[in-house]
């Protein structure tokens, strides 16, 4: 341990590693790729604007990223997110908890969500995280075209103009429910590359 | 001048590291944004009887081959607090190196009494427990002899805390040629579980791995 790199007395972090290439797919089943309904069975539902996200990870050489792990995370439609700490809320919606994890066959995903309310200056984002062999773990958000709020999100304003472009989901049509659908291509390495994000060093990590 | 975030490293000779790891600066996340990257996960599925015992199938099955051992510790953040009933879930090659796994290809034996998989709740104190069989290493890559030494592959959540991770072995064979453990480089140490005694159960050994996660009291500082 090296104390110029932790200059507090927290605890030594266990490294990150890969997932590697067999994260077991029967963990995946307890996880669900629509957010619009809790229980299953149930007229219950969550509250907003149904929306669905479909996206495609794809490494430096234009193949999908099969076999990693995503996760997804969203505040409900009053831009609420469900922690510890909101928990008693009034705006927490109680059949909506912005949390699920997926793992890619062939690099795609498609989630039912609804779309996230503006709150504290944020336009509705999703935050996806990959946990993938060869990598430890990328961490970044997804936007959605049209939305004026997009102008003025810290995340976005922080990119220069080309790299925004990336996180922005594109609207392409609507299923058969007319609930509207977004794509979004995120690509890992190389050339056109989407920015990713630095959580380690916005948690305290520094290096 | 924009200040930027971390360079990731590739993992020397893993392919899929370098079809997959970014090229470009990671970002930094401005302040406002900062807790909404940190995802909160209230998911706690199910858990059945027995199922954090890998060396058999099922409680009344026979025991999977090769060495059954205990892989055991304690789950704190950063500041020392227990991680309390949060989901662990393990995976393990078998004796012979080879995952039951669908898209597991390496030309090992399958054991018919091993799926390889595990998962179980910390209790109060952020403990857990596994008995697993010792796995094998398996060829990486045929084509320059690289192997993957034994390791156990973990998955944490529980609330604000996530990790993925592996535990390896201390000085065993093919560590020094790993990638991620060359990535990991001085800090390999705190992914090496810990040998101990297993005189009164019915394991041939143990292995202490204490994991330390960021927690959600984790603060940012310049
Ligand atoms: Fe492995």
């Amino acid at each position: 341990m090296n104390d110029t790199i932790n200059p507090t007395n927290r605890l030594p972090l266990t490294n990150e590693d890969t997932v590697g290439p067999y994260y077991p797919i029967s963990y995946d089943h307890d996880d669900g790729m629509d957010l619009t309904k809790s229980t299953i069975g149930q007229q219950f539902g969550a509250k907003g604007d149904k929306i669905i996200l479909r996206g495609r990870y794809l490494d430096k050489d234009g193949n999908g990223a099969h076999g990693a792990l995503i996760e997804f995370w969203q505040a409900n439609a009053q831009g609420v997110f469900r922690t510890e700490d909101t928990e008693a809320s009034p705006e927490i919606d109680p059949h909506f908890d912005g949390y699920t994890r997926h793992r890619t066959v062939t690099g795609g995903f498609q989630l039912k969500t609804i779309k996230s309310g503006t709150q504290l200056g944020r336009a509705p984002n999703i935050t996806l995280t990959l946990f993938s062999d060869g990598i430890s773990r990328l961490v970044t958000q997804v936007f959605f075209e049209n939305e004026v709020s997009n102008e003025t999100d810290p995340v976005l304003l922080s990119l220069p103009q080309d790299k925004r472009e990336k996180l922005i989901a594109r609207l392409v049509g609507e299923d058969d429910d007319n609930v509207p659908i977004y794509d979004i291509e995120i690509i890992l390495a190389g050339k056109g590359e989407t920015p990713f994000f630095d959580d380690f060093l916005a948690l305290g990590w520094r290096d | 001048m924009e200040k930027l975030g971390r360079i990731l490293r590739i993992g020397p000779t893993d392919n899929t590291s370098n079809e997959r790891t970014p090229r470009e600066n990671l970002r930094i996340i401005p302040p406002a944004a900062r807790d909404s990257f940190l995802p909160y996960s209230r998911v706690q599925p199910g858990i059945r009887m027995g199922e954090n015992d890998l060396t058999r199938l099922a409680p009344q099955m026979p025991r999977a081959e090769g060495d059954a051992i205990e892989m055991s510790g304690q789950i704190l953040d950063d500041i020392g607090q227990p991680l309390r009933h949060a989901l662990v879930e393990i995976w393990n090659a078998n004796k012979y190196g080879k995952y039951a796994h669908d898209l597991d290809g390496y030309d090992a034996p399958l054991d018919p009494n091993f799926s390889g998989l595990g998962r179980t709740l910390t209790d109060e104190e952020g403990r857990y427990k596994f008995w697993t069989i010792d796995p094998g290493c398996y060829l990486a890559r045929p084509d320059i002899n690289r192997w993957r030494p034994k390791h156990i592959h973990l998955s944490i959540r529980g609330g604000a805390s996530r990790l993925i991770t592996q535990m390896y072995f201390k000085d065993a064979e093919h560590n020094d040629t790993d990638p991620m453990r060359i990535v990991m480089a001085e800090d390999f140490h705190l992914n090496i579980g810990k040998k101990y005694e297993t005189p009164d159960i019915d394991v041939e050994r143990g292995f202490k791995f204490d994991i330390v996660i960021r927690g959600k009291n984790s603060t940012f500082f310049e």
